[in-house]
């Protein structure tokens, strides 16, 4: 058996009086692909938050390879922070910066890796994305689907263990989705443990190692992609998949 | 809130009061004035150098330097005291305060010796005794013939000046108008905004030799003695400084030095001052000007913005009691500079801080300045903060990077951006605020022109220049922004 990278226990975090997520217990296996799915507003961009601290839960802790992130040091945590790599949906991306500089700076100024080995390594990660042609551009000049794909790219750059995707298709065009979600195919068919946040039920069918469903705070089910879609076992799993179109 | 407000108030007040306490403590320190002196090996004089023949600016082998009788006294009791003399030009209204706080040793700068000025300041023997005057228009010549003939007309005086609260005395139904430099006085008059000027029989008839349009007409004023003399001020209790300069003052008088060798020597620079009235005569005054004009601005910007940065972070803190602490100081430094009046942080620093070290007044300019600049860009780089997206510090945290790599390489340059067109504003207004520092006589482009006014008796083609000057200044600083907020673009 091996040991699991993310373990999340009793995980709970309120806003004030408005709670979002209730004793949340899960794990998350190294290599392994999960699909958060829910209905809006049911907190599962706040959970995601909570994996690399950008959120502070309100009890509860997440292990990171078995140490405890909320006991930990900032410093300590920034260390972990570089282990997660997180997409957004807005991209993100630094407008002041072309392309390449925003895939460089993190490896330069957190890990102090030179500068040529930094441009190199951004270069193979923007052929990876389809976008090397584009190293000198500013973000401002990218379509959402290439911004994103720098994004993912950036991410990368700092060589984590685990991806973290939060919605990452959700502001883009349509015709624009399709090129994001094959690279993210292509990143977990590589092996990367990722743990992503969609609403991409065919995303989820296709790459899912396990399917999340959360709602009302909770994780309501976790099955495989092939029986949560065809059998799904809670009652509020079956009404949000009957509301969705397949 | 209001309890915040009381402990504000509180800080403010004892601020005040150890100023004052560290004034008292200085002046009860036992009289070892001469002896200090001495040991320093410099008298520093204080002057108002806009009253020629007393004393005024002169160009002397391309430098420009104070000259009249004034300084040929100090130059003498200097001399006998074994001292070097150092000249130190300021506005009239600013000497005694200098006096008072150890910004000079000394005060010549034809100053009466009344009875409510010895309440606050030592004065020596008299080394002059004159009279007073009203300069005119001399169109109006037979208009006007003593004090009584400026019923229902306005005349005026320098402010601060025995002249300026006897006219108000010794006249009615006239109003009296105070200016702190002669030379606005006189330009008052030949725009005739004044009918008449009121002033020392020697400067009078310096004015009236060197401008053919003015005339002098007798005061007629009832004068004591000590409205008419002239001394030399110390600060109060330094008698044996008093009494080693009583006995120069007294040669001076038994000598008859001031008739016969001061003023004539002043004099001829007065002529060589008016020979050549042209503006383009005076260039390198006026390019001492903008050199220090620049200087200023440059080094309070400088300053100011890392000033700026840290106050906008310290207002920004989030944290324990430490940080709340930070956040509460920064926040309290900004309303209580945003709250005064820069002209009186730059007397406090230069007057108030001097009691405490000495400051040169070019620096005490510059580090008043950049801390009240820095109030105001801290407001500016606060709101530049707050204006750069959430997403972007969550990009960078989730990169691994630290909160101050984040602020320093994501948020700050965005940050700058935004506000550029703010900071270009401030830095702008900083060109032409920086005249303020002219008070406590610091020869920006303000002082200079000044001096150039009462070097050339001329009103005001001085103000024309620094004028132009300025507006070269600040547009040159407009474009150059221009550019970098060009380049700045990207999105």
């Amino acid at each position: 058996m091996t040991k699991p990278i993310i373990e999340v226990k009793s995980l709970a975090k309120n806003f004030g009086d408005n709670v979002v997520l209730k004793d949340i217990t899960e794990q998350v296996d190294p290599g392994q692909v999960i699909v958060v799915i829910g209905p809006s507003g049911g907190g599962k961009s706040t959970f995601l938050r909570c994996l690399n601290l950008l959120e502070t839960p309100t009890s509860g802790e997440v292990d990171f390879n078995g140490e405890n992130l909320t006991t930990l040091d900032p410093k300590r945590v920034n260390e972990l922070r570089e282990q997660m790599g997180m997409v957004f949906q807005n991209f993100n991306l630094f407008p002041n910066m072309t392309v390449l500089e925003n895939i460089k700076l993190a490896p330069m100024k957190v890990k102090a890796v030179d500068d040529a080995a930094a441009t190199k390594r951004a270069h193979e990660l923007l052929k990876q994305v389809n976008l090397d042609d584009h190293a000198d551009a500013f973000p401002s000049s990218l379509s959402g689907g290439q911004a994103q794909r720098v994004a993912i790219a950036r991410a990368l750059a700092m060589d984590p263990k685990v991806m973290l995707f939060d919605e990452p298709t959700s502001a883009l065009d349509p015709e624009m989705v399709g090129e994001v979600l094959n690279v993210m195919k292509e990143l977990a068919n590589q092996g990367m443990t990722m743990v992503v946040v969609t609403h991409e039920m065919g995303f989820a069918k296709s790459v899912a190692d396990r399917v999340w469903f959360m709602a009302d705070g909770f994780i309501q089910e976790n099955n495989t992609p092939e029986s949560f879609f065809s059998d799904p076992q809670t009652e509020r799993a079956q009404d949000f998949l009957s509301k969705i179109l397949m | 809130m209001k309890k915040k407000w009381v402990l504000f108030l509180a800080l403010v007040i004892a601020l005040f009061t150890g100023a004052m306490m560290t004034g008292t403590t200085a002046q009860a320190a036992s009289d070892d004035s001469l002896a200090q002196v001495q040991k320093k090996g410099t008298l520093v004089m204080g002057t108002s150098p806009d009253y020629p023949p007393y004393e005024f600016q002169a160009t002397v082998h391309g430098k420009t330097k104070v000259v009249g009788m004034d300084v040929a006294v100090g130059e003498k009791i200097a001399k006998d005291l074994g001292v070097k003399l150092e000249v130190k030009s300021m506005s009239f209204d600013s000497l005694l305060v200098a006096l008072q706080t150890g910004k000079v040793d000394m005060v010549i700068s034809g100053m009466n010796p009344t009875p409510a000025r010895k309440k606050n300041v030592d004065f020596t023997h008299t080394y002059y005794q004159g009279g007073y005057s009203i300069v005119i228009n001399k169109a109006d010549k037979g208009i006007y013939k003593n004090k009584d003939s400026f019923k229902g007309k306005t005349i005026g005086a320098q402010t601060g000046s025995t002249m300026y609260n006897e006219s108000k005395k010794q006249t009615t139904d006239t109003t009296v108008k105070g200016m702190t430099s002669v030379s606005d006085l006189i330009l008052g008059l030949q725009s005739h905004k004044l009918q008449g000027v009121a002033m020392e029989k020697p400067s009078a008839e310096a004015y009236v030799s060197n401008n053919k349009e003015l005339a002098s007409i007798p005061s007629d004023f009832d004068l004591s003695a000590s409205d008419t003399s002239a001394s030399a001020a110390f600060k109060k209790g330094s008698t044996s400084l008093v009494n080693a300069a009583n006995k120069s003052v007294d040669q001076i008088k038994n000598q008859n030095l001031v008739n016969k060798d001061y003023l004539p020597a002043a004099g001829k620079y007065l002529k060589t001052n008016t020979v050549n009235t042209s503006m383009l005569h005076y260039w390198k005054a006026f390019l001492k000007g903008v050199e220090y004009t620049l200087i200023i601005t440059v080094c309070s910007v400088f300053f100011g913005f890392i000033l700026g940065v840290l106050l906008a972070l310290a207002r920004m803190a989030q944290g324990g009691p430490l940080m709340t602490g930070l956040r509460w100081l920064a926040t309290a430094y900004v309303e209580f500079i945003r709250g005064t009046p820069m002209m009186v942080q730059v007397m406090f620093v230069y007057f108030g801080l001097g009691l405490v070290v000495n400051l040169p007044a070019l620096m005490s300019g510059i580090i008043a300045i950049s801390l009240n600049s820095g109030a105001y860009v801290a407001e500016y780089i606060r709101g530049g903060i707050n204006s750069v997206d959430k997403g972007q510090t969550e990009a960078a945290r989730s990169l691994g990077m630290s909160r101050g790599y984040t602020m320093r390489y994501v948020v700050l340059p965005q940050a700058l951006k935004n506000i550029w067109p703010s900071l270009g504003n401030e830095f702008i207004t900083l060109i032409k605020d920086s005249s303020i520092v002219s008070i406590i006589g610091v020869s920006e482009l303000i002082f200079q022109s000044n001096i150039v006014r009462s070097d050339t008796y001329r009103g005001v083609a001085p103000i024309a220049v620094i004028m132009v000057l300025y507006f070269i200044l600040t547009f040159t600083a407009s474009r150059i922004l221009n550019f970098f907020e060009r380049r700045m673009q990207h999105d």
